[in-house]
């Protein structure tokens, strides 16, 4: 018979808390910069996006990479902006406010199902203690 | 980290209760070094630290002949294995907070065992004294 660990479905938990932590700090960067012109490297800020990986089946979640998103700038009409170009224009970044709020909404869910799992987990294993009472 | 019930029931060196005593000892120790490592959560620089302990008991189970259970110590270690954040820093909260509800229910079991073990001795002399 293989011996499962007792605390695997912590770990896992765990890892799904972190993945969704991190994506919290996306957003978060994406909604602080949602009208940055210059982002360095001459153009306005690019949004990013959080991609997530499993390492197995049972290994949890993790971060694998933060990709940028190469979706094109909006140009607004600002001829008083110091970045504006020569006909008027400046290029705002590419974030999408409703669409990070909806992304903030299920990164909030994520993070509150996964401690759902942890407390009830966490239950069960004290209702297995309660036997050695 | 497989202990070998034959060699265990043969090493006539340790009673339960050392065992017992050892661990709950050991849970003592990590449950500091975890309320360390959350004070230190913001500190520029600060590595988290871990304790070593059911990997050392195990080995020493494992051994053959006598085990002395006071030398197997829990060891305090960095691990410095987690990512660091742009501080220099590698806690992270919600690991910390998973280790803690480790932590808790291997000390609840530990405990629990050790009434049920008193319980059982109890039983034996109320028995002998009827």
């Amino acid at each position: 018979m293989e011996v499962d660990n007792v605390f695997d479905p912590i770990d896992i938990t765990i890892s799904g808390l972190r993945a969704h932590g991190k994506q919290m700090e996306i957003i978060s960067s994406n909604v602080a910069n949602a009208r940055t012109t210059d982002a360095g490297k001459g153009e306005p800020y690019r949004r990013l996006e959080a991609a997530f990986k499993s390492d197995g089946d049972m290994e949890g979640v993790k971060l694998d990479k933060i990709l940028t998103d190469m979706s094109d700038f909006l140009k607004v009409f600002d001829p008083g902006n110091p970045h504006a170009d020569e006909d008027g224009y400046v290029a705002m970044p590419n974030v999408n406010l409703p669409v990070e709020m909806m992304n903030l909404n299920i990164a909030t869910r994520m993070y509150q199902a996964n401690v759902a799992v942890l407390k009830r987990y966490q239950q069960m294993v004290e209702t297995t203690l309660e036997l050695l009472r | 980290m497989c202990i070998d019930i034959g060699k265990l029931q043969m090493s006539k060196t340790n009673n339960i209760l050392d065992i017992i005593e050892a661990g709950i000892k050991a849970e003592n120790i990590r449950q500091k070094a975890i309320a360390n490592n959350i004070a230190n959560l913001e500190t520029p620089g600060y590595r988290r630290i871990d304790v070593e302990f059911e990997q050392l008991l195990a080995k020493c189970l494992n051994s053959a002949g006598v085990v002395d259970l006071s030398e197997v110590e829990p060891q305090i270690y960095r691990p410095k294995q987690t990512p660091v954040k742009s501080n220099g820093n590698d806690v992270n909260l919600e690991a910390e907070v998973g280790e803690m509800i480790k932590n808790t229910l291997r000390h609840k079991a530990y405990i629990r065992l050790l009434s049920k073990k008193y319980k059982q001795i109890e039983l034996a002399i109320d028995v002998g004294g009827r």
